[in-house]
C-alpha cells in the first residue's frame, strides 16, 4: 500500500468523487420517487372510501372525514388498550363498516336519486360526528408514535412507515380490482350501478347491495384513518385536512371508472404536489393541487377516469372480435 | 309602477295575499321600533342576525332557485371582510375609507367569485362537483390565513394576523357620519330589506324565469336557446357579492376577523339556514337565517357546548322529513288555515 504510486492515488479519488456524485443524485432521484410514492398513496388512501361510494351509488359522503376520524379513534383507543398496531387497524375498518351500515340504513338511504340533497345531509353528520365527539372524547387523544423505523440513503432519510403504506395502498388497488371483477358481490354491485331495476329484476337484492356497499366504503374510510393514524394528531375535527385532498382526487378522477379514476388522479395529483411542495412549501402545493383540479376539468369535464374507461372500453371491444 | 308590483308579488316566493304584506308591514315596523324600547346591547345582537341575512339570501337564490349548491361562500363573506379590513385600516383617517373598502370588498369577492365560477360553469361539470370545490376552495383559504401571522404579512399598515385575526377593521363611514350601535342597526336593517326586495323582483323577472327553468333541465333550458353557462355564471357572481355584503357587515360591526370565519364549521351555516328555511323561497331563508342565528348566538353566549351539534342535527331530521324546508311547510300550513277560515264567509 505504501508504495501505491501517486499518479494513481489522484485518479482514484476522481473517481471516488464521481462516485459520490452519482450517489447524490441517486439519492435525490430516489428521494423523490419516495416522496412522489407516499404522496400517491396518501392521496389514494384519503380518497378510497368516498371513491367506492361515489362511484357505486352516486353518492357524496361529506362525511367522508369524519368516517375516518371514527378509524383514527377506533385505532388509537384500542392500541393503548394494549392491542397491537396491525389488529387496531383492521378493528378499525370493522367498527367504521358497522357505523357506515347504520348510517345507510337510517339516513342515507332516503337520498338515492337526490345528489345534493345526499351531500347536505351528510355534512350535516359529519358536524354532528365532529362536534359530538370533542364533547365526547375531548380536543385531543395520545398520539400513536409511527410504527417501523426510517433509514437513510445518502443525505435523505426514508420512513418505513410510509413505504408500508405505498404496498398497503397498491394491495388495497388489487384487492379492490378483484372485489369487483371476480367476486358475485362485485357482479351485482356493478349490475345496480347499471341499471338498479333490471338488477331487482333479476333477483338482485339492491337494497342490500347498497347497503354493503356503502358500508364498504365507511370501512375503507375507518382503515385509512387509521393507517393514517400515526402521522397526524388525533382531534377530533381530524377528518378536516383529509377533505381537500380527498375530495379533490375524486373530482379529478371522476365518476366513469372510479378505481382506475382514483388511481391515475392520485398519480398525477402527486407528480403536481411534490415538485412545488418540496420547492415552496406544503400550502403552495395544496393551492397548486386546486388550480390543477380546476384545470383539469376544465379540460376534462368528467375526470381522467372517462378517457381511461373508453380506453378499456375500446380494449375489451377488440379482444371480443 | 304596475310592472313592479307585479315583479315583487309575483309567483315566485311565498307570500302574495293582503293579509301576509299587512304582517310583512307590521314586521318591519316593530324592527323599525326595536331600537327605542332595547338597550344598545341586544340592538347590536339583532344587528348580528340581520347581518348575516344577505348570505342567505344569496344561497337561496344559488341553491333553491339556480340549482347550485356551494359550500364555500363563506370564502367570498372572508374575502371581503379581510379586503375592507386592509382597505379601509390603510386609509384610516380619511373618511371616505371605509367607502373605498366597501367598494374594493366587494370586487374581489365578486373577482375571486367570477374566476372560479368561469372554470367550473363553462366546464360544465357535473352537479356534483361544484361544492366540492368550492369547499376546497374555503378550506385553502382557511389554511392561507392561518398561517400569516407575524410582520411579514402586512399590508401596509395592517397585520392579517394569522389565526387571531385582524383586529381593529374601522366602523363603516361616509363622509363624516359613522355607523356605529343604532346607525348601524338601521343600516342592516335597511340592506337586508334592499337586498329581500330587489332578488324578489330579480326572480320574478324573466331572468329569474330562466334561472329556475336551468334548475328544472339544464338541456330543455338550453335548447330553448339560453346560454345557461353565463346565466349560472351571473347567479354564482352575484350571489358571492351578497356573502361579501354580509362579510363587510361583520367586519364593521365587530371590528375583527379571524380565519375560523371561513372554515369548515361556518360554511356550513349558509347551507343550513337555507336548507332549514325552505330552497324554494327567499322570505323563508332571510327568516331562518334570523332565526338560527339568533338561536346560535344565545346558546353559545350561554357557554353551551351543543349548539353545533343542535344545529347539524337539525339539519338532518330537516333533511330526512321535511325536506321542502320547515319556514315553508309552516307557512304552507298557516296559508291553508287561513284560506279555510276565510272561505266560509265568502261561499254562500
Amino acid at each position: 500500500m505504501l508504495l501505491r504510486p501517486k499518479a494513481h492515488f489522484g485518479r482514484s479519488k476522481r473517481v471516488l468523487d464521481l462516485r459520490e456524485a452519482a450517489m447524490d443524485v441517486l439519492s435525490l432521484v430516489l428521494s423523490l420517487l419516495y416522496q412522489f410514492g407516499t404522496s400517491a398513496a396518501f392521496f389514494f388512501l384519503a380518497a378510497v372510501g368516498l371513491v367506492i361510494i361515489l362511484g357505486m351509488m352516486n353518492i357524496i359522503n361529506l362525511a367522508h372525514g369524519e368516517l375516518m376520524m371514527i378509524g383514527a379513534y377506533t385505532a388509537t383507543l384500542t392500541y393503548h388498550a394494549g392491542v397491537p398496531f396491525w389488529l387496531s387497524v383492521i378493528l378499525s375498518f370493522f367498527v367504521a363498516a358497522a357505523f357506515g351500515a347504520v348510517l345507510e340504513l337510517l339516513i342515507v338511504r332516503r337520498f338515492y336519486g337526490r345528489e345534493l340533497g345526499a351531500l347536505v345531509v351528510t355534512w350535516g353528520v359529519s358536524l354532528v360526528l365532529g362536534q359530538g365527539t370533542l364533547l365526547f372524547f375531548g380536543p385531543f387523544l395520545p398520539s400513536i408514535g409511527i410504527p417501523g423505523g426510517s433509514f437513510s440513503y445518502g443525505v435523505f432519510s426514508f420512513s418505513a412507515y410510509w413505504l408500508i403504506l405505498s404496498l398497503i395502498s397498491l394491495l388495497l388497488i388489487i384487492g379492490l380490482w378483484w372485489l369487483y371483477n371476480r367476486t358475485s358481490y362485485g357482479l351485482q354491485a356493478k349490475a345496480t350501478m347499471q341499471n338498479a331495476e333490471m338488477a331487482k329484476s333479476l333477483g338482485v337484492r339492491t337494497s342490500r347491495i347498497y347497503t354493503l356497499t356503502f358500508s364498504l366504503g365507511a370501512g375503507l374510510a375507518g382503515l385509512s384513518g387509521a393507517l393514517l393514524a400515526p402521522t397526524v394528531t388525533i382531534a377530533p375535527f381530524m377528518g378536516q385536512q383529509f377533505v381537500a385532498p380527498a375530495f379533490i382526487t375524486v373530482v379529478v378522477g371522476g365518476a366513469a371508472n372510479v378505481i382506475a379514476g382514483a388511481v391515475a388522479s392520485s398519480m398525477v395529483l402527486a407528480a403536481v404536489k411534490t415538485p412545488i411542495g418540496m420547492a415552496f412549501g406544503a400550502f403552495s402545493g395544496t393551492v397548486a393541487l386546486l388550480l390543477a383540479a380546476l384545470i383539469i376539468i376544465r379540460i376534462m369535464p368528467n375526470g381522467l377516469s372517462a378517457p381511461l374507461e373508453k380506453y378499456f372500453n375500446r380494449r375489451a371491444g377488440r379482444a371480443m372480435r | 309602477m304596475r310592472t313592479f308590483v307585479g315583479l315583487i308579488s309575483g309567483g315566485a316566493d311565498i307570500g302574495r295575499t293582503r293579509l301576509f304584506w299587512i304582517s310583512f308591514g307590521v314586521v318591519v315596523l316593530l324592527f323599525l321600533l326595536y331600537p327605542t324600547q332595547a338597550s344598545a346591547f341586544r340592538v347590536s345582537n339583532v344587528s348580528f342576525y340581520l347581518l348575516n341575512i344577505p348570505l342567505g339570501l344569496g344561497m337561496a337564490l344559488l341553491w333553491g332557485y339556480c340549482g347550485v349548491l356551494s359550500f364555500g361562500h363563506v370564502a367570498y363573506f372572508g374575502v371581503a371582510g379581510y379586503t375592507y379590513g386592509v382597505i379601509a385600516g390603510n386609509m384610516s383617517g380619511n373618511p371616505f375609507g371605509p367607502l373605498a373598502g366597501v367598494a374594493g370588498g366587494l370586487l374581489a369577492s365578486m373577482f375571486v367569485a367570477g374566476v372560479f365560477g368561469y372554470f367550473v360553469f363553462y366546464a360544465r361539470v357535473q352537479k356534483w362537483i361544484i361544492p366540492i370545490l368550492t369547499l376546497v376552495l374555503t378550506l385553502l383559504l382557511e389554511t392561507f390565513l392561518g398561517q400569516t401571522a407575524g410582520y411579514q404579512w402586512r399590508v401596509g399598515s395592517v397585520l392579517l394576523g394569522g389565526y387571531n385575526g385582524m383586529t381593529g377593521i374601522p366602523w363603516f363611514q361616509v363622509g363624516g357620519f359613522v355607523f356605529e350601535g343604532y346607525s348601524f342597526y338601521y343600516l342592516c336593517l335597511l340592506l337586508v330589506l334592499a337586498c329581500y326586495f330587489g332578488l324578489r323582483m330579480l326572480v320574478n323577472s324573466n331572468f329569474g324565469q330562466v334561472i329556475v327553468a336551468i334548475r328544472e333541465d339544464e338541456l330543455r333550458t338550453e335548447l330553448l336557446g339560453y346560454d345557461i353557462r353565463a346565466r349560472q355564471w351571473v347567479v354564482f357572481v352575484l350571489s358571492a357579492a351578497l356573502a361579501g355584503l354580509s362579510g363587510l357587515l361583520y367586519v364593521q360591526w365587530g371590528n375583527y376577523i379571524t380565519p375560523s370565519q371561513v372554515g369548515l364549521l361556518q360554511a356550513a351555516l349558509p347551507v343550513i339556514w337555507t336548507a332549514v328555511g325552505g330552497t324554494t323561497s327567499l322570505l323563508a331563508v332571510a327568516i331562518s337565517a334570523f332565526a338560527l342565528n339568533w338561536i346560535t348566538f344565545t346558546l353559545s353566549s350561554q357557554g353551551n357546548q351543543y349548539a353545533m351539534v343542535i344545529i347539524g342535527g337539525l339539519l338532518v331530521a330537516t333533511m330526512v322529513f321535511f325536506p321542502r324546508g320547515i319556514v315553508v311547510m309552516v307557512a304552507e300550513r298557516l296559508g291553508r288555515l287561513m284560506t279555510r277560515r276565510a272561505a266560509p264567509p265568502r261561499q254562500p
